[in-house]
């Protein structure tokens, strides 16, 4: 009882602080989703809807245990394809930018070619990229690609291209050329532009996965999904939907930590301002 | 010797016989924009000449082509008409010897550096073969000069306007320019951190022995900092009057109230003020 306790066992009250502060921002949501499970399954059980209808969440969650390995297997897929698409996605997007950017002239052109492109429904160039590319991981890739690419490639060429001016003028005032303004201003001033890209890239690389599953699939989420329904087995529907909810959730954050390692300097984005909060 | 002075004399017009001692010189210097298809003259036959080591501001209303003709003077746009020159050479030249520091209105530090890396950053990328260490003690060194020593550290987003500005300023000395070319930069600081930057400026100068070139909208800036005022007007954008300010160094707050201060603050402002009301008609 009289030993010296050590500085560790001292909880400081800025650590007190701390952990008010992370449980006020997780418990709201946490509770909100709570009520709205409780408020699913009691209206389930009161008016006796059919499963195939819909499912109480707890019908949901025995769907998620007895098909464990099932979904484990068809996660594994998607994320596959999610992240070489994501991947790719990003290299093109950024390659796009880039090459707008250093020929202007080429950049003239392509630009309202890629706006165009963009107006295509992706979605309808599913089923042809299976006809050409059969079953395997290439047409999700390329769905992927497709879908995801764009906002990548704006959001980067914003960011290159808002340079201020007179920083432009101070690169030019001691002999700086093109080729060292890119590399050494732009670049690294498009980046917090470029994360802004890559997070609604990556939400879009997961829609794109599960569309490329739908059109023609052998294996994945969406493949479960599309499977389930053909045999009206509603709670691996909603099982899998919860799958791959998370699934996008953890490439999201994913790309957020990368975004706070890569560019510190990119500023806070906070979805909803607390103006009081210091 | 005194024979080639004379013969110069002779051959040259008089004024540039004392050109030879101007350290930046703008010859009937022209320039004409091209907006929307029509053709503007934004500067008219302008000619300038100032004295190494000297201090010299241009003061003018907004829209007089101030800041053109400092960008003229910096080799960042090519004149349409005439000649200029820096330490002899055309302002690029001078540029790529890193003869010229510049400092904009707004610092354009960059946010993924802090000061001491922002401080150094022109002098590497003018630089590649310079070490880094050498680049960074030069940096720190400047940002001493500046009074920023202790915020080596800080980003941008740390440090307040006038820092910012003063990181600014060390970035351009690093170069160890024999020029400092100045647009606005204090234009967007308060009334308190202004005076405060035009102290260390006036220190700075009397401390490097550069040659100035200041582009302000403030007379009160002009007098205090300058030896020598270039008053430009417009319609066309010209310069209407030099005015040299004869007023004591070294100069403290104690310069404001100077008789030489008010008489050359009067004559300036009676001077925009014509340029003003002629712009109107």
């Amino acid at each position: 009882m009289s030993a010296p306790s050590s500085a560790d066992d001292i909880v400081t009250p800025q650590s007190w602080v701390s952990v008010f502060r992370k449980l006020n921002a997780v418990l709201p949501p946490l509770a909100l989703s709570l009520a709205a499970l409780i408020l699913w399954e009691a209206a389930i059980r009161l008016f006796n809807v059919p499963t195939f209808i819909l499912p109480a969440p707890s019908a949901v969650v025995v769907s998620l245990i007895e098909n464990r390995a099932q979904l484990a297997a068809a996660t594994q897929a998607t994320a596959l394809e999610v992240l070489f698409g994501f991947v790719l996605a990003s290299l093109v997007g950024i390659a796009v930018a880039l090459v707008i950017v250093r020929f202007e002239r080429f950049g003239r052109a392509l630009y309202p070619l890629i706006v165009l492109f963009q107006n295509v429904p992706k979605v309808a160039l599913a089923p042809i990229f299976i006809l050409w590319f059969g079953y395997d991981l290439a047409p999700k890739i390329l769905l992927i690609v497709v879908i995801a690419f764009f906002p990548v490639a704006i959001d980067m060429l914003a960011g290159l291209q808002s340079v201020e001016p007179s920083f432009v003028s101070l690169m030019r005032s001691v002999g700086a050329g093109n080729g060292k303004i890119m590399m050494r201003v732009r670049i690294p001033h498009s980046l917090p532009h470029l994360m802004a890209g890559l997070k609604v890239a990556i939400t879009f690389s997961v829609i794109g996965a599960i569309v490329g599953e739908f059109a023609g699939a052998n294996q994945g989420l969406g493949y479960v999904i599309q499977f389930a329904s053909t045999q009206l087995d509603t709670p691996l529907i909603f099982a899998a939907l919860v799958v791959v909810s998370i699934l996008g959730l953890i490439f999201y954050y994913g790309v957020e930590l990368a975004e706070r390692i890569l560019v510190p300097w990119a500023p806070k984005f906070d979805p909803i301002h607390r103006g009081a909060q210091t | 010797m005194s024979a080639v002075a004379a013969s110069r004399v002779m051959t040259d017009p008089p004024q540039t016989a004392d050109a030879s001692r101007a350290h930046i010189r703008a010859r009937d210097v022209t320039v004409d924009f091209v907006l929307g298809g029509r053709r503007q003259r934004v500067l008219n036959d302008i000619n300038l000449e100032i004295p190494k080591g000297s201090f010299v501001s241009l003061i003018g209303p907004s829209g007089c082509g101030k800041s053109t003709l400092l960008k003229v003077l910096a080799g960042l746009i090519t004149p349409t008409q005439g000649e200029v020159s820096v330490a002899g050479r055309p302002p690029q030249q001078a540029a790529k010897e890193r003869m010229i520091g510049l400092v904009f209105q707004d610092a354009t530090l960059l946010p993924w550096k802090n000061a001491l890396e922002n401080a150094a950053f022109l002098l590497t990328t003018a630089d590649e073969k310079m070490p880094r260490s050498e680049a960074m003690d030069r940096a720190a060194a400047m940002l001493r000069l500046v009074g920023l020593d202790g915020a080596e550290k800080k980003r941008p987003s740390q440090l307040s306007g006038g820092m910012r500005q003063r990181v600014a300023i060390a970035r351009a000395l690093a170069l160890d320019p024999e020029v400092l070319m100045m647009d606005e930069p204090f234009g967007a600081l308060d009334a308190i951190t202004r005076e405060e930057m035009s102290e260390c400026l006036l220190d700075i100068w009397e401390r490097t022995e550069k040659t100035i070139v200041l582009v302000t909208h403030s007379i009160d800036e002009a007098v205090f900092l300058s030896k020598e005022v270039h008053v430009m007007g417009t319609g066309p954008a010209r310069i209407i009057e030099t005015l040299p300010i004869r007023l004591p160094h070294p100069r403290t707050e104690a310069s404001h109230s100077d008789p030489a201060f008010t008489a050359a603050e009067n004559r300036l402002r009676g001077l925009l003020i014509e340029s003003h009301k002629r712009k109107r008609v």
